[in-house]
């Protein structure tokens, strides 16, 4: 057996302190696995909104007044509610899932902007507060006046709900949406936009890529794009450039271990968009996230440059739906940002691990000396 | 954290049902299931994808990557969960193709 790749990085780090990661790391995904388990389910749908904005709004491909009337009502109405829905459901199934849209249908009638953080809130607590009541009352109801109790609480709570979301949640939903997307534009006009992919990057190895495109990127990318007909937003986590070019790197550069499954992670990642698959090869070369978070960061400033965005979160991050939902006149500008991420990534992730290569040899022949000695 | 005394195990001759999990259940645990069903048929074994927050009650074993085995292993507490580091040819899916041919104990 040969020792793992990072065996030197794990036993540099005391062992408490790994636990201790450990623990934050699994609480993190847990937490946006929740975000992200209320968005994924309902792509479809998302898709389909990208779609018809892409094809009937006045600047698209078919521009038709009539058909391009469904676009708002979905983004507004259809999309959160399903979200909700699903937020609901995560935390008590169907009567969740019910009391949830319900509570959500409050907020979006409330507000003018897209109310995706809106709907990820009150929809598991509307469901929560649906659970409680359904305890509560459980044992009390005698069999035959069950049906009418539990259509009869979940009527009302939701009514209440939908109520409270409109007159007092939405208006602070709405403000929260809308300081976040003036955040991402002040971001952009102070040109630090690309120090987000410092974040973006460590954060997707650790397999939280879900939680930050679907729980973070996505909601306030609809909002933009409801708003602009298209969103950079979208493309900050899902360019699938900067994993490309690590994989790239690898292929070339990396470990000889590494470099059989490369070429069929290339074709998995690129095309499948499946980018996990990527994620260890950078987790056994820790430094690699460096290449990562140059290559991203490199792909949202040419997004800035070109005034690049997609109509819709491209899912999975492959580059064939990351085309898909580019908008008419748009090609140029995604094509460019995914094709300088990638080489940004390669040649940085080259560099690192060849110049890697002097300091391992070092370390293994320290190794060999100690393990001589014993 | 579990003790090592407490750490779920089960005879690899009795595993009938394997589950690959990732975080959306849709994506990489697809690709890793559809790879591990094709080599474990002949045993008559099964593999299925789910994401970690709805594994099967009626998984014997359950894989994900290593990065997310603490949070696996938070979910079902109760099964055997085997991490693995790559998508692709990682040394596991070996080891758990010998240990359901030959009855090996598998524990995680």
């Amino acid at each position: 057996m040969t020792a793992p790749p990072d065996a030197a990085d794990r036993t540099a780090r005391p062992l408490v302190d790994r636990v201790r990661i450990d623990r934050i790391r699994a609480a993190a995904q847990g937490f946006g696995g929740n975000l992200a388990a209320m968005v994924l389910p309902n792509i479809g749908a998302f898709i389909a909104w990208g779609l018809l904005t892409a094809l009937f709004t006045p600047t698209g491909w078919l521009p038709n007044p009539t058909l391009a009337a469904l676009a708002k009502p979905t983004i507004t109405y259809l999309l959160p509610v399903l979200v909700g829905a699903s937020g609901g459901r995560l935390v008590h199934g169907q009567r969740g899932a019910v009391v949830g849209a319900v509570a959500t249908i409050g907020l979006a009638v409330g507000t003018d902007v897209p109310v995706f953080f809106g709907a990820m809130l009150v929809g598991p607590l509307a469901a929560w507060l649906l659970r409680e009541i359904d305890r509560a009352l459980g044992a009390r109801v005698r069999p035959g006046f069950r049906m009418l109790v539990d259509n009869y609480s979940c009527g009302v709570l939701g009514g209440m709900l939908a109520v409270a979301g409109m007159l007092v949640v939405g208006p602070a939903v709405e403000a929260v949406t809308l300081w976040l997307g003036n955040g991402v534009q002040l971001l952009v006009d102070r040109q630090v936009l690309p120090l987000a992919a410092a974040l973006i990057e460590p954060a997707k190895v650790l397999f939280l890529n879900n939680a930050v495109n679907h729980g973070v990127l996505g909601p306030i990318g609809a909002a933009q794009a409801a708003e602009h007909g298209k969103a950079i937003e979208f493309l900050m986590e899902t360019n699938p450039g900067p994993g490309l070019g690590v994989l790239l790197a690898c292929l070339l550069f990396g470990p000889r271990s590494m470099r059989p499954t490369a070429p069929g992670a290339i074709v998995i990642h690129f095309l499948g968009g499946i980018h996990e698959i990527y994620f260890p090869y950078v987790l056994a070369r820790p430094r690699l996230v460096l290449a990562a978070i140059a290559g991203g960061a490199a792909g949202i400033v040419m997004s800035v440059i070109t005034d690049a965005g997609t109509v819709a979160t491209p899912s999975p991050g492959s580059i064939l739906a990351v085309l898909a939902v580019t908008p008419k006149g748009g090609y140029l500008g995604v094509l460019t940002a995914v094709a300088v991420a990638a080489v940004t990534s390669f040649a940085v992730g080259s560099a690192l691990l060849g110049l890697g290569r002097a300091d391992r040899e070092t370390a293994d022949a320290g190794r060999r000396a100690a393990d001589a000695g014993e | 954290m579990r003790g090592s005394e407490d750490v779920p195990t089960i005879d690899g001759a009795k595993v009938r049902k394997v589950v690959v999990a990732c975080d959306a259940g849709m994506g990489s645990s697809v690709l890793v299931a559809s790879q591990l069903a094709a080599a474990l048929a002949r045993y008559s074994v099964s593999v299925r994808h789910a994401s970690v927050t709805e594994i099967p009650a009626d998984a014997d074993v359950v894989l994900c990557q290593e990065a997310l085995v603490v949070r696996t292993s938070r979910v079902v507490p109760d099964k055997p969960v085997l991490g693995f580091r790559l998508f692709l040819g990682d040394p596991l899916f070996a080891r758990l193709e010998q240990a359901i041919r030959n009855g090996v104990p598998l524990a995680g």
